[in-house]
């Protein structure tokens, strides 16, 4: 009988892996379980007679972009505000990650783990959220791509506020398109990616504002130096080639005429060590976040590069990447003599009942680049602008900026970048645009719908 | 009545109250009627005592049912080289002291006449094994061991009694307000509910004059969650529930009168055992298949799923008398009987079934055994008859690809996972009402799914503290293995307690994604005729077990 006794401790065993097994769902419930219960076809948030509703989002002038009547997410009532700012609210079915109401349905639906989305009064718990963007900005972004893929963002590199963040193709969340995940042509390829923030592009010749930090930093005499840009030069056997053959250059001018044969001998007398650090103190191959919301990373890697690789990742090419929210990240530091204010995007959140929270503010971030080395690099952007691109594209603002044309391959036109800012003090802006596939040059592509950014969004601020 | 005149507001409130009472008086009750069974339970005291005839030193015997031997495992040593490892066996029965020789070399004696089977011993009769001879002797003949103390009584039950029908009363409450407007429908089976109760404990008491009603009060207090869960879901399911309750605890007294003589069980194992294989046979022929499985056989208006009532004939099958252990060490036909009913639950396609036979199996195994190496072998070819069948049966390893990727599968695979997880958290710590749930729309949500329902509608505190029940009632089980009458109820109580608690895990933890889903019942709870009837059975294998189940009995005499 003792010995029964002593055998019957297996039940132990069972035990243990039922506390185990409790654990283990205890501890996602109550790590997860926000996301958890905001699903959805959760019948609470989107079915008839249900206990908690969805607050709503709005834009910086108040204008109504998403909220839930009647058990149902109803977004703007204009079409083309809704397709704008899809990639920033999201979707109802949560299939863009990167959206507001993705990453904030806990506070929207005022799901918490006591009462979960239950409200003993009835009442929605569920917060408004006000964004800093503005609804019209965005709507004037997806205009001027017409179509065209490709994304553009505007921040306020002074206050941090995101005035603008479009990324195309998009949808219209209020009536998704029935072929949108069963489309073969392409024409919705990445319409669930925010480009801004999730994506990373060939940067082609943005990248030599790196190349000339890099440059700044490590050429001491770089100013009195002159490049012969006689159409290509040759590293180790590889040809690497310009537009034109445009002779004897300056730096100034060598940026300003966007010659790959001068910044790919820039580099590669920097030498790889230096650029890579040059890179990631720039914030390439990190991380950034928008009100938490993670980016993709921009990526810059020569560490096993050969001396004409190395050339060609100082023109942007190899295998570099930029993320756009980097990129405007980066540029908000250039301005801002180094080290930027982080953006965001929510501006508060309301709860139904009780004070705002949430409230955004200026942050700064870390350092992208020594305030000596961004007081060169804006005076050089400067002059691409007045002497290359024409201050016609910007009347008034000041702009300092550089463009990129990234070859891709693979029998598609390249992607078409500008990123800048503009350096008067009233207008603290600082942009990023980009166009892939664009059979028109960087300025007539990207250039065009920066300009019509800026000037409208000097109108706002 | 139209509740538009009352504040909505207010009632909403007081439901919440409702639903947060509610957990705290289970918790109560719960833990009131386990503190009342470690109160009930008889110490480990000397029943009689063997003296030493040659020393006179004094053996105590602790158990209804004692190996004697020279194995360090027996329960009274003989220090004998003479003396078989395991030699008899001293067992306590209604009529009084056996002993029964289990295949010694040298053979037992009592007054000096060889024992054939069994033999009676009583008080003063010398019991020759081997050279040792002990005398069995009364405990208050033996002037060093103080006399004992008189048996605690455990808590008067009817108070906890009262405590379930309070619950019920709120669930009740909430049912009835859940629609917005009163309406009295789910009283009615609740109500019933509460007369089977109450019937069962008069007779229980009353008439039987039994002691004890804890695990009963338990039960009731599960099935009356499960019926009010039910009753928000389905009202029409509520009445078969309802049957399936009283055919169970009608079951249950059956089986508490079945196992209260040893050797009926013992004469009617095999009979039991071959009934179980006809009946497997019967499903696979008569069988349709119902959603992937092919376990329910239907009887005219009722349909019955066979392998809930083959659980009990399985460890009817299993347990065994100590003497029977000692005697008969091989497990060789209980091995063949559990290869064939897990191989029958594979045609059928109730994998979840046959885990919990093969669970089951393993407990009683080792139990009676107490060999590793046995159940190590019985694991490895399980695993490999496993991979055999993910081989063979591609269909089969699908379950397990969602498993821990049920996120991915929202619309399909995963559908039922997520939902409960989505739900259960949208519950929060008290629920969002009886009847206001979303669960209930998604397929097999108060069977499969009933912890999911419990935690949306009734909270993650209450659904927390219905499973925390069940592993309890396994611990109890455990707990009590040496004070049975017989290792016959130890073994099959921490059998029955080990399924129901291992039943209860795949259904909660499949569902919640923790485990691979297999569709099983919440013991109790879930909706479910046959399974009903048969948690009740099992429960009576854990009453059995408690002592005090069949000591009224005595007292009447």
């Amino acid at each position: 009988m003792r010995t029964t006794g002593t055998r019957s401790l297996i039940l132990f065993i069972l035990v243990l892996g039922f506390f185990t097994g409790l654990g283990v769902f205890l501890y996602g419930l109550v790590t997860e379980g926000g996301s958890w219960a905001v699903q959805p076809f959760n019948g609470h948030l989107y079915g008839s007679g249900t206990s908690a509703a969805e607050g709503r989002v709005l834009d910086r002038n108040d204008t109504v972009l998403a909220q839930t009547k009647d058990g149902k997410r109803v977004y703007n009532s204009d079409p083309a505000t809704r397709r704008a700012m899809l990639h920033a609210v999201g979707d109802t079915r949560g299939y863009l990650s990167a959206g507001v109401q993705y990453n904030y349905r806990s506070e929207l639906t005022g799901y918490n783990f006591i009462t979960g989305l239950f409200s003993p009064t009835g009442k929605t718990n569920g917060s408004d959220i006000r964004l800093t963007l503005d609804s019209s900005l965005c709507r004037l972004a997806r205009e001027k791509l017409n179509g065209r893929h490709g994304a553009a963002a505007v921040y306020n590199y002074k206050t941090g506020e995101l005035l603008c963040m479009v990324s195309t193709p998009d949808f219209d969340p209020q009536n998704p398109p029935k072929d949108l995940d069963t489309d073969k042509t392409g024409k919705y390829s990445g319409a669930y990616l925010n480009k801004i923030l999730s994506s990373s592009f060939t940067p082609g010749s943005i990248f030599k504002v790196v190349t000339s930090a890099a440059a700044i930093e490590n050429i001491p005499d770089l100013d009195s130096r002159t490049w012969n840009c006689n159409g290509s030069v040759t590293v180790n056997g590889n040809k690497i080639t310009d537009m034109y053959a445009y002779g004897r250059l300056s730096f100034k001018n060598a940026l300003a005429k966007s010659s790959n044969v001068a910044f790919a001998q820039i580099a590669i007398e920097v030498g790889a060590d230096k650029m890579q650090a040059e890179a990631n103190q720039m914030g390439f191959n990190r991380t950034f976040l928008l009100d938490g919301i993670p980016s993709g990373k921009s990526v810059y890697s020569v560490k096993s590069a050969k001396p004409n690789e190395l050339g060609w990742s100082g023109v942007g090419q190899y295998t570099d990447l930029a993320n756009p929210y980097h990129m405007l990240v980066l540029m908000g530091a250039v301005a801002n003599g180094g080290t930027p204010v982080t953006p965001y995007m929510i501006k508060s959140v309301t709860p139904s009942i009780g004070v705002p929270s949430e409230q955004g503010s200026a942050k700064t971030g870390s350092q992208l680049v020594r305030p000596d080395t961004a007081s060169r690099l804006k005076d050089y952007m400067r002059y691409n602008v007045s002497h290359e691109y024409g201050d016609s594209l910007f009347p008034g603002l000041a702009v300092c900026a550089k463009t990129g044309t990234a070859e891709v391959g693979g029998g598609k036109n390249p992607t078409c970048w500008m990123v800048g800012f503009s350096s008067n003090d009233s207008t603290p802006l600082a942009f990023v645009t980009l166009v892939e596939d664009s059979s028109t040059g960087s300025v007539a592509s990207a250039g065009r719908i920066a300009s019509a950014l800026m000037t409208a969004a000097a109108k706002i601020s | 009545m139209d509740l538009s005149s009352l504040s909505s507001d207010f009632i909403s409130v007081l439901l919440f109250a409702f639903r947060i009472a509610v957990p705290i008086l289970c918790a109560v009750v719960a833990c009131r009627c386990f503190t009342s069974m470690r109160l009930g339970k008889r110490r480990e005291e000397p029943v009689v005592v063997l003296e030493d005839m040659a020393t006179h030193k004094v053996i105590p015997v602790l158990y209804w049912e004692n190996s004697l031997g020279r194995s360090r495992s027996c329960d009274v040593v003989l220090q004998d080289p003479t003396a078989s490892r395991a030699h008899a066996v001293l067992m306590r029965r209604e009529s009084g002291w056996l002993i029964t020789d289990t295949n010694s070399k040298a053979g037992t004696f009592v007054n000096g006449k060889k024992v054939k089977e069994k033999a009676p011993v009583l008080p003063g009769d010398v019991i020759a094994m081997g050279s040792t001879a002990l005398m069995l002797k009364r405990t208050s003949e033996v002037a060093a061991l103080p006399p004992q103390p008189p048996t605690r009584r455990a808590a008067p039950p009817s108070g906890l009694m009262a405590t379930v029908m309070l619950t019920q009363i709120l669930l009740g409450l909430q049912l009835c307000l859940a629609s917005g407007k009163i309406s009295a429908a789910p009283l009615v089976p609740l109500g019933i509910l509460m007369l089977v109760e109450w019937a069962l404990y008069l007779y229980s008491i009353k008439i039987l004059h039994h002691v004890s009603f804890e695990l009963e009060t338990i039960a009731f207090l599960l099935c009356g969650i499960g019926l009010a869960m039910q009753a928000g879901t389905n009202l029409k399911n509520t009445y078969t529930q309802l049957a399936a309750i009283v055919i169970g605890v009608l079951f249950f007294r059956f089986m508490i009168w079945f196992l209260g003589d040893m050797d009926r069980v013992m004469r009617w194992r095999v009979k039991i055992g071959i009934l179980a294989v006809l009946l497997f046979a019967a499903n696979l022929l008569l069988a349709r298949e119902r959603n992937g499985a092919r376990n329910w056989i239907v009887l005219g208006p009722v349909t019955v799923q066979p392998s809930e009532f083959i659980k009990i004939a399985f460890i009817i099958v299993g347990t065994s008398t100590l003497d029977r252990l000692q005697t008969y060490k091989n497990l060789t036909g209980f091995i063949g009987f559990s290869a064939i009913c897990m191989g029958a639950l594979f045609f059928m396609r109730d994998f979840g079934s046959a885990c919990i036979f093969f669970v089951t199996f393993l407990i009683i195994a080792f139990m009676r055994s107490g060999s590793v190496r046995t159940i190590s072998l019985a694991c490895a070819v399980a695993g490999f008859g496993a991979f055999l069948i993910l081989k063979i049966k591609p269909y089969v390893a699908q379950r397990f690809d969602v498993w821990r990727h049920v996120w991915e599968h929202p619309g399909d695979a995963g559908y039922q996972q997520v939902r409960v997880l989505s739900y259960a958290a949208s519950g929060g710590l008290f629920g969002v009402g009886l009847g206001k749930g979303c669960l209930k729309s998604v397929f097999a949500s108060t069977s499969d799914l009933a912890f999911g329902m419990l935690c949306e509608e009734m909270g993650l505190v209450l659904a927390v503290t219905v499973i925390l029940i069940l592993a309890f009632l396994a611990l109890y089980a455990r707990s009590d293995a040496t004070r049975s009458r017989s290792t016959l109820y130890s073994i099959s109580a921490c059998a029955a307690g080990g399924l129901l608690l291992f039943q209860a895990c795949l259904n909660v933890f499949g569902a919640t994604d923790v485990l691979p889903m297999t569709g099983v019942t919440l013991p109790f709870v879930s909706l479910g005729g046959s399974s009903m009837v048969a948690v009740w059975g099992l429960l009576a294998f854990i009453k059995a077990s408690d002592e005090r189940t069949y000591a009224a009995r005595r007292r009447r005499r």
